[in-house]
């Protein structure tokens, strides 16, 4: 019983029509959260105590860490459920993910520097934080690359499966050993806020931004998903018919 | 690459002739060939194909070599300024040179079938892949390890440092070996791979260059790079256990 | 509003960090709309040539 429900999942035409009608579920509430984050943080929310309204840069940083790191995390585990069973409609996912998370990797980056860059007095350091972020960017690159080598999709899904889960292994071990490395040299790391506790007009629209972005990672998926099935799927007959407007 | 001598001789036909009678012998049973000769022929023969062709040997070192001189070129003939830096330059030349020798891992195999019939002759490819991973280090990664003490000295390192440096670049550089197996089994198939090969296996082998550059610093400084060291084995540890079934998987892949 | 624009003195590093999220949030909306929109695009141009392809 179950494993019809999972089956029927897994079927292209199914996941167009269903991808498509799910859509604005995700995306409009993703608007309304990411818009009162917006004024929650960049109007409501009080001065910090050490870093004045520099720190409000938080609300964009740290929802684009957040992404680049979830984003990852899905496109390995769609690759290995693509790898594992087989199923098309995984790696469709995996496929999906990877511009996605390259493009809020980037963003993390450039917020992070930007956050920095007045106490620092420079546009970069290697912050531990910073440098696993420039690190995953790479492999993001790495797993695009990987894919656009090969000619054959079924291929190109397969073998980059591989390198996401070897990669989403090495994530932990990449951000520890970085995190290590930077403890040796007692850099210390300024992205972090004056208060002791981040009272609630600060917390909230930072939860906010986060949930917000999450949800719409789930409805750009929903949008790139649809369109990687259509072209995975050579068959025309569910085609035609989801196709007619 | 010429193909290898009279099928007698070549340990891969050996393989491929045991399989055919142990297939004739009931299924299930033990074969003639267990998994652990099988890796240690296979070693064997890349060892003596490559000991062939001794000039490609020597390219990584080489490079290794020219790559060290260009730091000094380039920033100061002082050794005080260079031996704050020595490990860090003797690692990332050693990455670039093992990526380097990376390449052929696989590739001769793939082009004259030989990995094929590896991957067919229903002995699991994982060990079989371990055991050119083996045969990739022992040809690059030990010559750097022992290179690595005339690099770093060159850079300012105290004779009293070469146990350290030799210990640090041979145990490091057997998860370079490692995780480079994955990345050439990955773009096995791939013209010109050299780029998307370095893209991808260089972030994953961070790690290996933190924990191992810092056990050569702490060498060339004198003080004691156990703590580096055992973290650096902890990673060969993982490599050994997942990398060559990673690359065995992306082998199969490449070979549908 | 003066005050608001500001932003204590960090104006120059808080604007432009909202600025570049905000345009990474609207590249990946037009991309994934338009990635759809040339999927279909294709699919019918493979329906039109020739009903089922192998």
């Amino acid at each position: 019983m179950a494993w019809t429900w999972f089956h029927r999942l897994a079927s292209p035409p199914h996941i167009y029509r269903v991808a498509g009608r799910l859509t604005p579920w995700l995306a409009w509430p993703a608007a309304a959260l990411i818009v009162a984050g917006l004024i929650g943080g960049l109007v409501l929310a009080p001065p910090d105590y050490q870093q004045g309204d520099g720190y409000r840069i938080i609300y964009v940083h740290a929802p684009s860490a957040w992404m680049s790191l979830l984003v990852y995390s899905t496109m390995a585990v769609a690759a290995a459920i693509g790898l594992i069973w087989r199923m098309k409609v995984a790696h469709a996912v995996a496929a999906s993910c990877a511009p996605i998370g390259a493009s809020f990797t980037f963003a993390a980056l450039v917020t992070g520097s930007l956050w920095g860059a007045p106490m620092w007095g420079t546009y970069w350091q290697w912050d531990p934080r910073l440098t696993s972020e420039l690190i995953l960017l790479f492999l993001y690159f790495g797993y695009m690359g990987l894919r656009s080598a090969f000619d054959d999709v079924q291929r190109a899904d397969r073998v980059s499966a591989v390198l996401a889960v070897v990669g989403v292994v090495n994530v932990p071990i990449i951000h520890y050993s970085v995190t290590w490395w930077n403890s040796l040299h007692q850099a210390p790391s300024v992205m972090r806020l004056g208060e002791p506790t981040m009272p609630p007009s600060m917390l909230v629209p930072l939860l906010m931004m986060l949930l917000g972005f999450t949800l719409f990672f789930g409805a750009l998926l929903l949008v790139r998903v649809r369109g990687e099935v259509l072209s995975r799927e050579r068959t025309a007959s569910w085609i035609r018919e989801a196709l007619q407007p | 690459m010429s193909n290898s001598g009279a099928i007698g001789q070549d340990p891969a036909a050996r393989v491929r002739a045991h399989e055919t009678s142990a297939a004739r012998t009931r299924n299930g049973g033990e074969s003639s060939v267990s998994a652990l000769t099988a890796a240690r022929l296979i070693l064997a023969r890349d060892l003596k194909l490559a000991f062939r062709k001794r000039s490609q040997l020597v390219q990584p070192l080489a490079f290794f070599a020219i790559v060290t001189t260009l730091f000094p070129l380039g920033v100061s003939p002082e050794l005080s300024r260079l031996r704050p830096m020595a490990a860090g330059v003797v690692w990332a030349a050693a990455l670039l040179s093992s990526l380097l020798a990376l390449e052929l891992l696989f590739r001769d195999d793939a082009q004259d079938g030989t990995l094929e019939q590896y991957a067919l002759s229903g002995r699991s490819l994982t060990w079989l892949l371990a055991a050119k991973t083996a045969a990739h280090w022992l040809l690059t990664g030990l010559p750097l390890a022992l290179m690595a003490p005339l690099a770093g000295m060159a850079l300012g390192a105290p004779p009293a440092a070469v146990p350290g440096i030799i210990a640090s670049v041979a145990v490091g550089t057997v998860a370079l070996s490692l995780i480079g197996s994955i990345g050439a089994g990955l773009t096995l198939g791939i013209r010109r791979s050299g780029a998307l090969l370095s893209l991808l296996t260089l972030p994953l082998e961070i790690p290996v260059l933190i924990f191992g550059a810092r056990a050569t610093e702490l060498a060339i400084g004198g003080a004691a790079y156990g703590v580096p060291l055992q973290l650096l084995a902890a990673l060969a540890v993982l490599g050994l256990t997942l990398a060559p079934l990673a690359a065995s998987a992306a082998v199969r892949i490449n070979l549908e | 509003m003066s005050a608001f624009l500001d932003m204590g003195g960090y104006a120059a590093y808080v604007w432009p960090s909202y600025a570049v999220t905000l345009a990474v949030i609207a590249l990946n909306i037009v991309w994934a709309q338009r990635l759809l929109k040339r999927s279909r695009k294709e699919a019918l141009r493979r329906l039109t040539i020739g009903g089922t392809e192998a």
